[in-house]
């Protein structure tokens, strides 16, 4: 057996063992989502075919980072939610962090994040309504960070 | 690991600072070490979860993370917890300032 299918056949174990904490894993629930190359594929892979609503949402973030290594990205809503979802598209694979809103939780966090070069940073509110809400934001990099 | 909590106006801002190579496998590989990242972070006060995360390799080296509840009061207490891929955690109890 290589490398690869092992791997492969340890995620779907993984997937099947509930979470130990009570919090809800991604990783281990939605594995799709963290081998996608692409924003559209990673989205794809978390929420389905979902149709994007660009509105109601803010990133701030710095235009021009110097550090590709710790670039500080925040997320903002006032939007009531289920999940928060953090991609861009400089690294080899879309996913960064993905956010579990709790009951009454304030959508307003703030991560550091790497970024191999300058690309685009896209986050994706669940709303509880059903809909989605996203919101893209182009960051240059001087130089990249994540070994880049 | 080092967690700050304050409470200000019903909303407690907290600032969590945890100290991880973060690394995912391209990184790993050029660095000569193994791939390790924080796949988990959940926040607990009061027996409710205020803050849980999923993340990967792409989130910054002794990452950063700040976020915001409501419903604490002072000298409430936080529990920050981390799990990383190789299924270390380690957590940390703060009291809301």
């Amino acid at each position: 057996m290589d490398r690869r299918k092992f791997l492969g056949l340890g995620l779907t174990a993984a997937a099947l063992v509930p979470a130990t904490l009570s919090a809800v894993d991604f990783r281990e629930t939605q594995p799709k989502t963290w081998e996608a190359t692409t924003t559209a594929d990673a989205i794809k892979g978390l929420y389905g075919d979902v149709q994007l609503i660009e509105e109601s949402v803010t990133i701030k973030a710095p235009k021009l980072a110097e550090n590709g290594g710790a670039i500080p990205v925040f997320i903002k809503s006032d939007l009531e939610a289920k999940s928060v979802a953090l991609f861009q598209d400089a690294n080899p694979r879309s996913a960064v962090a993905v956010f579990t809103v709790p009951k009454g939780g304030i959508i307003d966090y703030g991560v550091k994040i790497k970024m191999r070069k300058t690309g685009k940073i896209t986050a994706v509110v669940e709303g509880k309504n059903g809909k989605f809400y996203s919101k893209v934001l182009p960051v240059e990099v001087s130089i990249g960070g994540c070994g880049g | 690991m080092k967690v700050k909590a304050k409470l200000k106006d019903d909303v407690v801002k907290v600032k969590v600072l945890a100290k991880h190579v973060n690394a995912g496998p391209e990184e790993a590989e050029k660095k000569k070490i193994d791939a390790n990242f924080i796949k988990q972070v959940v926040a607990k006060c009061n027996n409710k979860v205020v803050f849980e995360m999923s993340g990967s390799g792409f989130i910054s080296k002794n990452p950063l993370f700040k976020f915001k509840f409501k419903g604490a009061a002072k000298g409430d207490e936080l529990e920050v917890t981390w799990t990383d891929l190789k299924g270390n955690t380690k957590s940390k109890v703060a009291k809301v300032k």
